[in-house]
């Protein structure tokens, strides 16, 4: 039997679907920048195609998981995991989205070009959600292995 | 981790002896759950920990402890 639960393995699946996704969304909002491509329609059918690449490779992982494995219901562990990093990813995304306001306003003041472009705004607010998201799930996986 | 200690694998592995999954459906947590007890990786809930003491027919102080108090 393994010596990992159900969602310590939902944790380690998550976070490779997020770092592979996330690495060819990059990829393809750089060539998107280079080709000078990057406005809100083309930015917009770039988050919605990569969404539901992430949402199905999910979907596929843990039916996988579950039918290997077994799915298990959280334990008062699992739980307790799950409320210390989720708070922690919440305030990586806290810090994430004042720092992005903070820009939109001295970026306002300094009437900053491109970086003020709502393309741009968007996917600094998608980046925070994403690496708050990246530290909720290592965090998770630190708890498990380490303790908590 | 750290301030308590256990005795929950000296226990379970007494006379003809308990799995960790036994354990583990008898106190209603995951067997990872119990592993991570056993490791001293996790301390548990005043209820899990008066489950595990029942499930070995022991008072808690037997099972669980202060590790100043050793």
């Amino acid at each position: 039997m393994s010596s990992m639960s159900f969602q310590e393995k939902s944790a380690w699946g998550t976070l490779t679907a997020l770092l592979g996704v996330g690495g060819l969304y990059t990829s393809s909002l750089v060539n998107l920048w280079r080709a000078d491509q990057l406005h809100i329609p083309s930015t917009f059918g770039l988050m919605v195609g990569f969404t539901i690449l992430l949402v199905l490779v999910l979907v596929g992982y843990h039916i996988l998981v579950a039918a290997i494995t077994g799915a298990q219901d959280e334990d008062e562990r699992d739980r307790l995991i799950g409320w210390r990093a989720g708070s922690i990813g919440g305030f990586v995304l806290a810090f994430g989205v004042i720092t992005i306001v903070g820009h939109i306003v001295v970026g306002g003041l300094l009437q900053g070009g491109i970086w003020q472009s709502p393309a741009v705004i968007a996917n600094l607010l998608l980046l925070a959600v994403f690496i708050a998201t990246v530290v909720e799930l290592a965090v998770t996986i630190w708890f498990h292995r380490r303790g908590i | 981790m750290g301030a308590i200690i256990n005795r929950v694998r000296e226990l379970r592995q007494r006379g003809e002896g308990m799995t960790q999954q036994q354990l583990a459906e008898t106190v209603g947590v995951s067997r990872q759950t119990i592993i991570a007890i056993e490791s001293g990786r996790y301390s548990p809930s005043l209820e899990v920990a008066l489950k595990i003491a029942r499930a070995f027919e022991q008072p808690v102080e037997a099972v669980f402890s202060l590790a100043e108090a050793e």
